[in-house]
């Protein structure tokens, strides 16, 4: 068996216990953590030049996505490559694949825990283009396998690069004259579209019903505040709010966060809204000097060790703001451009310039 | 401190009337209670500087270090040097405004004390909007000011308000005959929006850079101008337009850019990060440094200590750094390949720091340059810009005299 097998098997062998109601222990996964970014370490050169710093294997910033190549295979195996939204090359993340069975295994069993907890199959109805419009998108594979997975049938309003306002209206007032509860799953930046599209067009989704935001604007929309599109989004379509969750995924992971009040809510318990990580997953918010861990429920920057990046690099240094908070993790969005600099230039505004 | 639109409306008032018994002093009087003054802030300063370094964000001893560097340049004669200048540069007989407004940024703290000190030097009353990140060193301005001497204290008076408020905005604005803007160009915009023929002088967002000819790397000379540059990029934690973001080194046989950047965090930074520490870093930009500091690990260019990092690059593109005492070197062959990697920051280039030996020929290149307007200055001499040194390509009393 080569090192490579191994270690998938590893890593399967924890989402397999997962999925199977077993526990999966931390320290488990933090050795296989290590393991992985030894190996990943001796197979990518950008990724061995990085020094350790603390106790942990060391991170690698996401932007380095943006300029290199990273994968532990030679570019002839790639099988997919995803790419982050930006109009510039210089603007995106390139993350490549050369098997996507870890991909569809971590985000199937992530999916089912936290969005699908209590249903086999549902209506779902996607904000967003289907994967043969972006096959370059992770987000649009990833709900291109949900509508395999959880769809009993799967409507696309996101066509031809626009938002198509009068087929999402029909597929909500469907939903309504059935009584089927629907699952609406799209990007933030589609549920402004709609808010603005659908004017004064209210809908009272049926019981069951739950909908998943995720990602950021981009330029793509206005920008609307978090707490303020969940108000829209609530009173738009009758949906309660713990039943509109978030989800936090990125192109540089294989794995997802979900925000835990979906599932708090199927289940009767209370919380206060935070993104569940998944156990073969490790979200730490830490120190931006020393890059360690912060304590208790500091705002530090997170880093995500994500066991499903077996070909790429496991330990993702982000640049988003996050803390803990109970046992989730609280992220409060990108840093860059809110950096109080005066007349320097912000940080995104300079790195654009490359 | 938050003030509403009618206590703005009526501070204004107050400081334009004052600002009419101020002109009934002479140039010489003013100079010499400037210069008081700015005694008696440094006094006050150096009392203040716990509650300073909070308000800042920066070490004490880079408080006490911004403070002394800067109050030391107003002298009676510096200012009168500089009306002097004025008069000159004016071509014509001065007639002062009668009342500017200032909008202050947080990055630089002592950044208000030139845009506050001319044009009261020229009887030019001053009705400051204070960062709302730092209110208190304004506010110890104007204190000094009035206990120097009533006319003058009552011609300058601080206020401060959120960002957006209008009818605040708008009561700043109204009796001013210029208005001169520090910060984003976010901010510069909400203010000209409501200006209509009134002035308005933009200290908007902008960067410099570093220039070292093979002069300066040279020999002995290169241990002077590792300590010249440290001290240029450690001042306000890299914080201001005037930070160097980027050095341009001209390589020589016996000096890559990569022996430049190990020297220089290892003799330049890494020592003033013991007398001149570097204060708490914002986690906002840490993201960004973590980013920054990473890409350079990877790429293998990368020399770091515990608060401040080198990285080398190619001249172009330019990847800036966050700041906070994280540098990029480049080498280059010589000044024309710098100035070429310089063509795309435009007007945002604010000021480039040199050798005493490259600097007749760089002033003269930025000077004819159609898309540069930045200024040239001494390595050492970047955060300390003299009392009369230009602002944003224009001459320091730009804006306060009518036409």
């Amino acid at each position: 068996m080569t090192a490579r097998a191994a270690l998938k098997g590893r890593i399967e062998a924890q989402i397999a216990r997962f999925e199977a109601g077993q526990r999966v222990d931390a320290r488990v996964r933090d050795e296989l953590i290590e393991d992985l970014a030894a190996w990943q370490a001796t197979r990518i050169p950008e990724y061995g030049r990085l020094q350790r710093h603390g106790t942990w294997p060391p991170a690698l910033p996401t932007d380095v996505f943006r300029f290199r190549r990273i994968a532990a295979h030679p570019e002839a195996e790639d099988l997919r490559v995803f790419r982050s939204s930006g109009t510039t090359s210089s603007e995106r993340s390139v993350h490549v694949y050369r098997d996507l069975s870890l991909y569809d295994f971590a985000a199937r069993a992530a999916a089912r825990h936290m969005l699908f907890p209590d249903v086999d199959k549902m209506r779902l109805v996607m904000l967003a283009p289907h994967e043969d419009e972006a096959r370059d998108s992770s987000l649009e594979y990833m709900l291109a396998r949900f509508a395999e997975w959880f769809g009993t049938e799967c409507t696309w309003v996101w066509r031809h690069g626009a938002l198509d306002i009068e087929l999402l209206a029909k597929q909500l007032r469907d939903a309504e004259a059935s009584g089927q509860p629907v699952a609406v799953l799209g990007t933030s930046f589609a549920f402004v579209h709609a808010e603005d599209g659908l004017r004064d067009r209210r809908f009272e989704l049926p019981p069951g019903s739950r909908i998943m935001q995720t990602g950021g604007y981009k330029g793509r929309s206005r920008e609307v505040d978090r707490g303020v599109l969940l108000e829209a989004i609530h009173a738009r379509y009758g949906v309660a709010a713990p039943r509109i969750i978030n989800e936090f995924g990125a192109t540089e992971l294989s794995s997802q966060l979900y925000d835990t009040t979906l599932r708090e809510h199927i289940y009767g318990s209370a919380g206060p809204r935070r993104l569940w990580v998944p156990p073969w997953v490790r979200a730490t918010p830490v120190d931006p000097d020393t890059l360690h861990p912060v304590e208790g429920e500091s705002v530090g920057i997170l880093r995500i060790d994500d066991t499903a990046n077996l070909d790429s690099v496991c330990c993702i240094q982000t640049a988003d703001l996050a803390r803990r908070l109970d046992d989730g993790i609280v992220v409060l969005g990108r840093a860059s451009g809110a950096t109080p600099r005066g007349c320097s230039l912000a940080a995104d505004q300079a790195l654009g310039a490359q | 401190m938050t003030d509403d639109g009618p206590a703005v409306r009526a501070r204004a008032a107050s400081v334009f009337e004052a600002g009419q018994v101020l002109s009934t002093s002479t140039l010489a009087e003013r100079a010499l209670w400037l210069s008081d003054a700015a005694s008696t802030l440094a006094r006050q300063a150096d009392g203040e500087r716990d509650a300073l370094s909070e308000a800042t964000g920066l070490s004490i001893p880079m408080v006490e270090w911004a403070t002394r560097t800067t109050l030391e340049t107003i002298t009676d004669n510096a200012m009168l040097a500089l009306a002097q200048n004025a008069r000159q540069g004016v071509d014509r007989a001065l007639d002062p405004i009668g009342l500017l407004s200032v909008v202050l940024a947080g990055n630089v703290f002592t950044a208000s004390v030139r845009g506050i000190v001319v044009p009261l030097l020229f009887g030019v009353p001053v009705l400051v909007k204070a960062s709302s990140r730092e209110t208190l060193f304004p506010a110890m301005l104007r204190n000094a000011l009035r206990s120097t001497d009533s006319r003058l204290g009552a011609a300058m008076d601080v206020v401060a308000f959120p960002g957006g408020d209008a009818e605040a905005e708008a009561a700043l604005v109204e009796l001013a005959e210029a208005v001169s803007v520090y910060g984003s160009d976010e901010t510069i915009e909400a203010i000209a929006a409501r200006l209509a023929s009134t002035p308005l002088i933009a200290h908007g967002h902008g960067v410099s850079v570093a220039y070292c000819g093979s002069h300066a790397v040279r020999g002995a000379h290169l241990g002077d101008t590792i300590s010249e540059l440290s001290l240029d990029i450690c001042a306000y934690d890299q914080r201001g337009c005037l930070s160097p973001q980027l050095v341009f080194v001209e390589e020589a046989p016996d000096l890559s850019a990569m022996d430049f950047a190990e020297r220089l965090a290892k003799e330049g930074l890494e020592p003033l990060s013991r007398t001149l520490p570097r204060g708490p870093l914002p986690v906002s930009v840490g993201a960004a440094q973590a980013q920054w500091r990473g890409i350079a690990e990877v790429e293998g260019t990368l020399f770091r200590g515990d608060t401040y990092s080198v990285s080398v690059r190619e001249p172009q593109p330019i990847r800036w750094s966050p700041g906070f005492r994280n540098i990029t070197v480049a080498g280059v062959r010589g000044l024309d390949e710098a100035l070429q990697a310089m063509q795309p920051i435009g007007s945002n280039l604010k000021c480039v720091g040199t050798d005493s030996a490259s600097m007749p020929e760089l002033q003269a290149r930025l000077t004819e340059s159609p898309t540069l307007s930045a200024y040239a200055c001494k390595t050492g001499t970047m955060q300390t810009p003299a009392l009369d040194a230009p602002a944003d390509a224009h001459p320091i009393w730009h804006a306060l005299f009518r036409n």
